[in-house]
């Protein structure tokens, strides 16, 4: 190790100056770095609902509909049909604009004084001015089930737009587009924007406005919590300045490698900024230590002491993240724990070779170490903190043991009570506008997250357009289905209009004679594939319940078990089926990343320690900690999501470092002929102080996530806290005792 | 001053010439046009009507069409699903429609005229029999040697086009490209013309409407064309779309 100390030093220039070209260099990537938010883009394309649902989005346009929602005292006002058709124009002459759908351009059947017309509800050029002609539309929406709930609301207080994006079409950049579109026009009308392009944008500018706002927020709290702990210039840019170039040469690669910012990577930054500062706190801590009076031989020796213990530590924190590698469902997740790990070891490089350099490249050799001038005040900690706490873990270790062992036992119980959220709604807060546009369309139009049914077979006979109809009649039968719509609706429509009745003619020769008038709608483009030999029924399910999507699963698999011929071939996806894949993959995910963790936690602490019950003693704090942060999760009601699931392994990768502090340290003094008491004594006193400074500013990064203006990033922020404090707490308290009761059982 | 007041009244004088020549000139131009498209006592032929969309796929269909003046007759032959079907336009935009497997004609009620025929990329609009001189404003952009350019500008304010820019043969008249623009000004269609002489006719043996935001095509194929065949009347009637087989 000495001689590795010594080579670090003697290219100390070319490690400053290459780590300086290198992050120049990336950080001039950066710039093109992108935000996606897309939840569909992060599914797994094995998955058979997730492929069959990109499929369908990208034959039918399905995932790329973005609604807006007007509201208004009463939809059937002249001047609010005015200004939707104003929207409405305006906004199909967008790039990137399919279509756009409302009440004033709506497809529509009918057969009056003036013929049969496959038309459109209202009069394009004359929209219904007289009250009359309001009435006459408010009952026409009102009796049909292609318009009542779809495009106005059963209360007559909101109307939908629904605006279909062209394939190519950028997501986020339609969505911005249209939201300016909409607003500069300023229309009286309140609008709201849902349905996943809006809520991509949303989502994404959130992300970014999050980094813009925490970072240098995160950035302040690190300073203020280190400058207290090392009250030196040194000690607060070092660490700050090495997190700083660890975040940009992972951002810069991923923007180099066209990796994009998620909701689950944009943590990425405060993430590093806390685990990354703590390795060069640990550097210099030591470096600051050792009582020597040349200072390049003092950093050789803090290097040669601490090399091991950092390493040991980035590699258990790196394994952390690479266990979400392994059996994670979203793409998004898989891509942090890989960047996460990258930026991890990229962390350590810098303590244990940038910082080192720059401390020797610019410190005069032979200069003298500086008196601990902090001496009195660093000696609060011991007398008030650690030195009572040593004395009543010695005197009491038993009941600090049955305290944990209480604390354990209400946090296991508790477990049962965590619930999960895969909606994406739940990462706005109830005040952000992207919320309350989720709630309306759930109350109002019955969800904004699409069921597509799809029948593969001839959509011109008879008995594939009254199997829809029979598939439709079920659907509604779920109390949370509101409305269908299909290619039978509309040739019923079109039936009754001819004056056949409502209902699929028997005649083929009708139907297909019925496609000379229907061939080329665009209303038909989401419900029926150009060659007539695929066709969706289109509805939404407005529960988020996990057990009514599940109850609707089964009925769905009976039915279509019952129902299935020859003729036609039945699937069925949407993003309700997605969620619960997601819900599933939650906990399995969760499950084993912490066992692939656990397992490679104890096995390379041990190997290291070279002892395997060192290293389950030392996993012991830790694993006690997460029951503990699980069971404030029960009790807390913070649900388990995309971003919380993440918070046990990190932690368990980040608080496993305290104790192999701990049991480091306790080893070094015991073997070095000191008692069990002296050597804990050390232990509490020197470790604890390294501990207590990294819980601090760790958890205080962390802590900054609750300004966040995602509701999971809050609680990922508020659960990393607790998690650092508790495994602090328990690599302070637990281990101690554990070690306590082993030696005494051993010298006995 | 005198010299300033001459020069400005002779500036204005062939300003106001110029502008004049040029606006009857364009409208002369367009009537032109009209004479060509238009002049027909009657025409009969086979249309073959060929769509493609994005993905290169192709449908076809094929009619035997008469048309008088305003009035037109489609008796549909191909696909065979849908062979049997007629439509009959009439003036004021009436239409009337045959299915065979409904038995009886069929009033159209047109009131969105801007939405398109049939799946094709022609709009009711495109297809009216109303000469181009009555439903649009002409204005002469260039002429060169070979052909005038006219930018049209529709006079109902129910268009769906902002403009029409139409690239005019300046020998024969005839029409070589259409270019359509939608009300933001963007150009979103493209019609191509080939034309050939008949008679002492010119037609349009082939069209190319292109959708240009769509990536949709029509091409419009015209066989076995007839000029003034002395076609009766009693064509064009409601009663004569169901054949006479069929009547019992």
């Amino acid at each position: 190790m000495e001689k590795l100390a010594k080579v670090i030093l003697k290219f100390r220039w070319l490690i400053t100056v290459t780590v300086i070209l290198i992050t120049v260099f990336l950080a001039y990537q950066i710039k093109s770095i992108e935000i996606n938010s897309d939840v569909v883009s992060a599914l797994p394309d094995d998955d058979q609902d997730v492929a069959l649902f990109k499929k369908i989005g990208e034959d039918f346009g399905g995932n790329k509909i973005g609604m807006i929602i007007l509201e208004a005292e009463n939809i059937y006002d002249n001047e609010v049909l005015l200004d939707v058709q104003k929207l409405t124009d305006t906004l199909s002459l967008l790039d990137g604009i399919a279509s756009v759908t409302s009440i004033t351009n709506i497809i529509d059947i009918k057969n009056d004084e003036f013929g049969f017309e496959v038309g459109s509800l209202v009069d394009v050029y004359q929209l219904p001015y007289s009250n009359d002609q309001l009435t006459q539309l408010e009952e026409r929406v009102m009796s049909k089930d292609m318009f009542n709930g779809v495009i106005v609301s059963e209360d007559g207080t909101a109307t939908l737009i629904l605006v279909t994006l062209t394939n190519d079409a950028d997501i986020q950049e339609a969505g911005r587009l249209l939201i300016d579109k909409a607003e500069s026009l300023h229309l009286k009308e309140k609008l709201y924007y849902a349905g996943m392009p809006m809520m991509v944008t949303a989502i994404s500018e959130l992300i970014a406005s999050d980094l813009i706002k925490l970072l240098p927020l995160a950035f302040l709290v690190i300073a203020i919590v280190l400058f207290f702990s090392f009250r030196s210039l040194r000690g607060v840019l070092l660490p700050l300045l090495s997190a700083a170039v660890a975040i940009i040469w992972t951002l810069g690669i991923m923007a180099l490698t066209g990796y994009a910012m998620s909701m689950v990577t944009n943590n990425i930054p405060i993430l590093l900024l806390a685990v990354g500062s703590a390795y060069s706190i640990h550097v210099i801590n030591k470096i600051n230590q050792v009582k020597e009076t040349d200072s390049r031989r003092a950093i050789i020796t803090a290097l040669t002491y601490i090399f091991v213990p950092v390493t040991l530590a980035a590699v258990t924190t790196i394994i952390g993240f690479i266990s979400f590698v392994f059996g994670a469902y979203l793409t998004m997740i898989r891509d942090f724990g890989i960047f996460t790990a990258a930026g991890t070891f990229f962390s350590a490089f810098m303590a244990l070779f940038f910082v080192p350099a720059v401390i020797d490249t610019f410190s005069f050799k032979g200069r003298k170490v500086r008196e601990n001038r902090s001496e009195g005040r660093d000696s609060l900690l011991p007398k008030y903190l650690l030195i009572p706490l040593k004395n009543l873990l010695f005197k009491h270790p038993k009941y600090t043991l049955i305290t944990w062992g209480v604390l354990l036992v209400v946090s296991a119980a508790s477990i049962l009570l965590i619930q999960r959220s895969v909606d994406v709604k739940e990462y706005f807060k109830r005040s952000n506008p992207a919320w309350q546009a989720e709630e309306i369309m759930m109350q109002k139009f019955g969800g904004s997250k699409p069921i597509f049914v799809s029948f593969k077979g001839d959509l011109q006979s008879p008995e594939v357009l009254n199997a829809m109809l029979g598939t439709e009649k079920m659907l509604k039968e779920n109390p949370h289905i509101f409305t269908t719509q299909s290619i039978a609706d509309l040739i019923v429509e079109m039936s009754d209009a001819l004056g056949e009745g409502r209902k699929i003619p028997d005649d083929r020769d009708k139907i297909e004679q019925m496609w000379f008038l229907l061939d080329g709608n665009p209303a038909l483009k989401q419900m029926v594939s150009d060659d007539l030999e695929e066709g969706l029924i289109i509805t939404k399910f407005a529960s988020s319940d996990l057990s009514e999507k599940k109850e609707f699963v089964k009925e769905m698999k009976q039915f279509i078990e019952k129902n299935s011929n020859g003729d036609y071939n039945i699937t069925y996806t949407g993003m309700p089926f997605i969620e619960m894949k997601m819900d599933k993959s939650l906990i399995q995910s969760q499950i084993r990343s912490l066992l692939i963790a656990i397992l490679a936690m104890i096995f390379v602490v041990g190997a290291i320690l070279r002892s395997i019950p060192t290293g389950v003693y030392a996993t012991a704090p830790i694993i006690a900690a997460i029951v503990v942060l699980f069971g404030v999760m029960g009790l807390t009601g913070i649900p388990l999501n995309i971003v919380t699931v993440l918070v046990a392994s990190i932690a368990l990768g980040i608080g496993i470092d305290y104790s192999i502090h701990v049991i480091s340290q306790f080893n070094y003094s015991y073997r070095n002929g000191k008692s069990l008491h002296d050597a804990l004594d050390d232990t509490i006193t020197i470790s604890g102080k390294s501990i207590f400074i990294n819980v601090v500013s760790v958890s205080a990064g962390f802590l900054v996530l609750i300004f966040s203006e995602m509701v999971p990033l809050q609680y990922f922020g508020i659960l990393m806290a607790l998690s650092m404090v508790g495994s602090g707490l328990a690599a302070l308290t637990l281990l101690p005792v554990i070690l306590i009761l082993v030696h005494r059982k051993r010298l006995s | 001053m005198k010299q300033f007041t001459i020069l400005f009244l002779s500036v204005l004088f062939f300003v106001i010439c110029g502008t004049g020549t040029y606006a009857q000139d364009a409208q002369t131009l367009l009537s032109k046009m009209d004479e060509v498209m238009y002049s027909p006592k009657d025409k009969q032929g086979t249309v073959q009507i060929i769509l493609t969309n994005r993905q290169g796929k192709e449908k076809e269909r094929e009619a035997i069409f008469k048309q008088k003046t305003n009035k037109s007759l489609y008796r549909y032959t191909q696909p065979e699903s849908q062979a049997g079907i007629a439509t009959l336009s009439l003036p004021d935009g009436v239409m009337w429609l045959y299915m065979p497997a409904f038995g009886k004609p069929k009033k159209i009620s047109l009131l969105a005229k801007s939405q398109a025929f049939t799946g094709t990329d022609f709009s009711y609009e495109d297809m009216a029999t109303t000469p181009y001189a009555e439903r649009y404003t002409p204005k002469l952009l260039e002429a060169n040697t070979e052909a005038y350019l006219l930018e049209l500008t529709p006079k109902s304010d129910k268009s769906k086009y902002s403009k029409v820019v139409v690239t005019l043969n300046n020998k024969n008249y005839y029409p070589i490209k259409m270019e359509y623009y939608d009300r933001g000004n963007r150009k979103f269609k493209e019609a191509t013309y080939v034309y050939e002489k008949i008679g002492k006719y010119w037609n349009a043996k082939q069209v190319v409407m292109a959708d240009l935001s769509k990536q949709h095509m029509t091409k419009i194929l015209l066989t076995n064309v007839k000029f003034d065949q002395g076609i009766p009347d009693s064509v064009f009637t409601v009663e004569n779309l169901v054949p006479k087989k069929e009547k019992k």
